[in-house]
């Protein structure tokens, strides 16, 4: 497959901190990829790294195939951390400044950007001006610039109002539709399980896991039961055997099975024979929270 | 190259700190050496025996081609107001962490600190230009009869420069490690203002002759005291005679300690993390 950047055993530390321990990833093109952990897990110094902020103490990484020279680096448009501009420069002359070192977009393009983010009518006042919202906003306008065919966002709805989030969410939905790699680091797993096709879990500076979204929320299947009588239906199933592990919860009760062996209707039938009659009856399929908080509780 | 140029003027083309300077450097300039001017021809207008004793000791420090020189020493002093936007633009850079978002945008490390030694020399260039239109002012003021020797001295043009650079080089350099504007001015200030003034005093006391390697004096003795102070018995004059004879070995020192300033500016930058 074709590869956007691919990580080799990168490791990073400040001083006796371990940020990053040997962390090896790729980037599929036309991928939406997430990047979770808690806070303090490496997500930043991970996107630092590939954009050459920061230099990692091993490891190599490697855009496009061909290496990390400053011009690959042209080619991605992207927001790390906070918006970084010229407080006393306005939007478009920051843009200009942004368009003439990395060669994308052009003058009609930066009014196009500022356009699409909701910011044209304040396009000449001076940075130092804005609100949070709106200097993300710019920062996000001057990632899209020139269209570039990667974007690498640093959790991009920081400092935005709900309306702000659901714009940009539905932003990168369509920008992914069109082709367009994006690699997006968030702790906001709800915003990353809408729009990712891939994942890659960080914890304290080790990647836990990473690969498809399917591929790694699928590790198993869990179906859940409810009945009047709790006790019996948690009895009838205890007997019933053929599952992983069995849990009870919220006045529910889970089955957990390896990946594809859940069979709803012999279930149901089973306790129907055994006198119990269900009042829920659920295939589960795991939440991206829930498979998170299994990876990253301690 | 020329797209680096261009990225720095869009940088400074709106910033008000340059302005002011510039502002500021076109008022003082031309304001401290007509003060001196002005004393000059207070003293030497008198009719009495000091005016005519004043008059032949002195010269005319401001008339062509002595007004290079003057005019070059009076100035070099006023190195600190260019030093302040130096300092600003290198620590501006830090505190938007806009050193970070320029690489992010695809420069690589040396092109940014290829931009900064850009900017030093640009606005090196603007203050010489300063200097030149001051001294031909007051050359032409001083003297008209004598603006036919406007060619001669013509190296203090170089030497202004060159000292200007390298003065605001080690501004530029406090800037960058320090990262702070208001802690890299102090030092900056504390050192060129008192510290070093003092090392100076305290050497030739002690007669140990290492002053000249200080790194302000280093530049300050490629402009010698004008050639006036050299008037004023024979102990001066040997002096001002062995002065000017080190211009040379100090211009080459000069270039040295800029170019080591830059290299480690270059290399360091290379290799840090930017945080």
């Amino acid at each position: 497959m074709d590869t956007v950047l691919s990580l080799e055993a990168i490791s990073k530390s400040y001083g006796r901190i371990q940020a990053l321990k040997e962390v090896s990833f790729t980037v599929p093109r036309g991928s939406v990829y997430g990047i979770l952990g808690p806070n303090g897990s490496g997500k930043t110094t991970l996107m630092s790294i590939v954009l050459d902020v920061l230099k990692a103490n091993t490891g190599n990484y490697n855009w496009f195939g061909k290496g990390n020279h400053p011009s690959e680096r042209k080619k991605i448009g992207s927001l790390l951390e906070t918006p970084n501009f010229y407080h006393y420069l306005s939007a478009t002359d920051n843009l200009n400044i942004t368009s003439a070192i990395s060669g994308r977009g052009t003058p009609e393009d930066i009014s196009r950007v500022l356009e699409l983010v909701k910011l044209s009518e304040r396009k000449n006042s001076r940075f130092s001006t804005y609100s949070l919202g709106m200097k993300q906003r710019l920062a996000i306008a001057a990632a899209l610039l020139g269209n570039p065919e990667v974007l690498l966002l640093d959790e991009p709805t920081n400092g935005l109002d709900p309306v702000g989030i659901m714009e940009i969410r539905d932003l990168i939905k369509s920008l992914a539709q069109k082709g367009i790699t994006i690699i997006i680091a968030s702790h906001l797993l709800d915003e990353v399980e809408k729009v990712c096709t891939h994942v890659a879990i960080l914890k304290k500076g080790t990647l836990l896991t990473s690969g498809h979204v399917n591929e790694v929320l699928a590790h198993e299947d869990i179906v859940e039961l409810a009945a009047a009588n709790m006790e019996a239906l948690k009895q009838c199933i205890a007997d019933m055997g053929g599952y992983s592990a069995l849990k009870e919860e919220h006045q529910r009760l889970q089955i957990h099975y390896p990946a594809g062996t859940a069979n709803m209707e012999a279930i149901n039938g089973y306790c129907f024979r055994n006198g119990i009659t269900l009042q829920l009856l659920l295939n589960k399929k795991r939440s991206l929270e829930s498979k998170f908080f299994e990876l990253t509780n301690d | 190259m020329l797209s680096l140029l261009k990225i720095e003027w869009l940088k400074i083309r709106k910033y008000p700190a340059f302005w002011w300077m510039l502002g500021i450097v076109l008022l003082t300039y031309p304001g401290i050496n007509g003060i001196f001017l002005n004393v000059y021809q207070q003293f030497t207008t008198r009719k009495d025996a000091a005016g005519s004793f004043a008059k032949m000791v002195l010269g005319n420090p401001f008339s062509f081609p002595e007004t290079w020189h003057t005019v070059a020493y009076f100035s070099s002093f006023f190195v600190l107001l260019p030093a302040i936007l130096v300092i600003m633009l290198i620590t501006n850079e830090y505190g938007f962490r806009t050193h970070r978002q320029n690489i992010i945008d695809g420069w690589s490390r040396s092109e940014f600190i290829t931009g900064k030694l850009m900017d030093v020399l640009i606005i090196s260039g603007v203050v010489t230009v300063v200097y030149i239109a001051t001294s031909i002012g007051y050359g032409i003021y001083a003297d008209a009869d004598n603006m036919n020797r406007w060619m001669e001295q013509l190296q203090y043009i170089p030497l202004f420069f060159l000292q200007t650079f390298a003065q605001l080089s080690i501004a530029f350099f406090l800037g960058f490690l320090v990262k702070k504007a208001f802690i890299a001015l102090g030092i900056f200030l504390f050192y060129y203002l008192i510290v070093e003034n003092i090392l100076v005093a305290y050497l030739k006391y002690k007669k140990i002759p290492i002053t000249r390697f200080l790194p302000f004096e280093i530049s300050d003795n490629m402009l010698v005291a004008p050639a006036f102070v050299g008037n004023f018995g024979k102990d001066a004059k040997a002096g001002y005679e062995t002065a000017l004879a080190l211009v040379p070995q100090q211009a080459v020192l000069t270039i040295v300690l800029t170019t080591l300033i830059w290299l480690a500016c270059f290399r360091l930058h290379n290799r840090k993390d930017l945080s």
